[in-house]
């Protein structure tokens, strides 16, 4: 039972802190490269400090033997041996291509193999076909919050768009075949829409703003290359529910690249995939360091792979992209502190 | 064709002439003078072939793997178009963006290739290369290239 209840969630925070506290966090090599606070320190804090891991964009297709299939499993195994063992793993959606339940079956088949319990929200590829059906039947919510060691952990789904399918008379799959593609001119702009800024706002109503909040979506929440949906419409709504926070961390996949960005409290962090990478799209960035370089296509695997985010008790999180070629710049190989 | 081949037969002068007035203009033409018309005629043509370049990019049925060119390469961004010919590593000898369109329906995408001078073939290059409309020839250039930005629909006139 990979999947998990709130209950169980916060059942098992408890085990982890302090077995992580001393093997990871405070090795001294990363603390010393990336200035982290001291043992002394994290125990006048309410954080324990652990890992989580994140994977997303497997983009499975429903062919056998696929080659997009051997890197998200090779992704879960890289996770699994992640030392000390991340907490959870989280997964910021498109697990399949072209929505179909056959893609998803493989992928949670695949995603089952890790040994840590993960949380997930849908992409647009998961989604198109049958508006979600499918996924939700196999993972549950498509929003939801837990807290882990003292860390307020948010999932959304934002890629929601306007209907743009009826009045065209589109049937499922040519819906779903228009919103595969990332230059998609007729879908619109997504977002996470009505329904779940009000239970976002609910759901942080009674979180202190001194706790640490880690948001996941699919897409970014900043106006990176609208073109692309490399935006959330509403992200302005949200960065303002979660205003109030000291500091908000913001995790998205969609981008299948390095990226980092920060807007008031928020930090965001673009995510690789186990995909193809997607070349940076025709704007200037504000943080150019924090890329990865061009991959060659001719390896598959170049630009790919997990990630393993640590939090110390001082909410200090290293993001370590953990790319399976060597795609990575020196300032961010042993991690970004964000 | 038949169009186009006719205005050749103007006379010299008016040839000069107009050919001066059109480079002066901004719009130099290989076989001046053309009527508006025909100069909206050809250019048409091009964006119909841009228009064919564009399905062609964006659809799977050129690979067996479902991929798509444009999985790595949305608005056509990352095809580089302004280095080549160049030094390829994956083609192991210079090449042209032609053979590298056939290698990656080859390789990553594991379909059959075209033929070189195919109208599919020209399609391609004719969308991959407007996407990069206004960006400077670099001939091996080793960098990634955007393409042209888009605000709002496909990015270029199309009916």
């Amino acid at each position: 039972m990979k999947k998990f209840s709130r209950r169980q969630f916060l059942g098992m925070t408890t085990k982890a802190g302090a077995a992580t506290m001393f093997a990871g966090i405070f090795a001294p090599s990363a603390s010393s490269m990336l200035g982290l606070g001291g043992v002394a320190e994290a125990a006048t804090k309410k954080i324990k400090p652990f890992n989580f891991a994140v994977l997303t964009d497997a983009h499975l297709y429903d062919i056998a033997d696929h080659k997009f299939d051997h890197i998200l499993e090779k992704a879960v195994a890289d996770v699994n041996s992640i030392k000390p063992r991340p907490d959870f793993v989280l997964y910021a959606g498109d697990l399949g291509q072209s929505g179909k339940k056959a893609e998803l079956v493989k992928g949670k088949k695949i995603l089952d193999k890790l040994k840590m319990p993960y949380k997930i929200i849908p992409g647009e590829h998961d989604y198109y076909l049958d508006m979600g059906k499918a996924w939700r039947k196999l993972f549950g919510d498509e929003h939801w919050s837990f807290n882990h060691n003292g860390v307020h952990f948010i999932g959304m789904n934002s890629i929601l768009v306007p209907d743009f399918w009826t009045l065209k008379k589109l049937t499922p799959k040519e819906r779903m075949h228009m919103m595969e593609e990332l230059e998609c001119h007729n879908c619109g702009a997504w977002g996470v829409g009505e329904k779940q800024l009000n239970w976002l706002a609910r759901d942080v109503k009674r979180v202190s703003p001194d706790t640490p909040v880690v948001i996941m979506t699919h897409s970014p929440l900043w106006d990176y290359y609208p073109r692309w949906n490399f935006q959330t419409y509403d992200a302005p709504e949200i960065r303002e529910i979660l205003r109030k926070f000291d500091k908000v961390i913001s995790i998205h996949g969609h981008v299948h690249q390095v990226v980092y960005n920060e807007i008031n409290n928020m930090r965001s962090c673009g995510l690789l995939s186990t995909s193809w990478p997607w070349p940076y799209p025709p704007v200037e960035l504000e943080y150019p360091h924090i890329k990865q370089r061009r991959a060659d296509p001719g390896d598959f695997e170049d630009g790919l792979g997990g990630h393993d985010i640590t939090v110390n008790a001082d909410f200090d999180a290293i993001v370590h992209w953990r790319e399976f070629s060597d795609l990575l710049p020196d300032n961010i190989k042993k991690g970004l502190k964000v | 064709m038949k169009k186009v081949r006719k205005i050749s037969f103007t006379t010299a002068a008016s040839v000069i002439v107009v050919s001066g007035a059109l480079i002066v203009a901004g719009m130099a033409q290989a076989k001046p003078p053309r009527s508006e018309t025909q100069i909206a005629q050809e250019r048409a043509a091009l964006m119909t072939a841009v228009a064919k370049g564009d399905d062609l990019w964006h659809s799977a049925k050129l690979g067996n793997n479902g991929l798509a060119c444009a999985n790595c390469h949305p608005d056509g961004s990352a095809s580089n178009v302004h280095t080549w010919p160049k030094f390829q590593t994956n083609l192991g000898k210079v090449g042209t963006l032609r053979e590298m369109i056939n290698w990656c329906i080859a390789v990553p995408m594991q379909g059959r290739i075209l033929e070189y001078d195919s109208e599919e073939m020209i399609a391609m290059e004719a969308y991959a290369t407007y996407t990069h409309r206004g960006v400077a020839i670099a001939p091996a250039k080793d960098e990634q290239h955007g393409a042209v930005p888009v605000k709002s629909g496909p990015g270029y006139p199309r009916h």
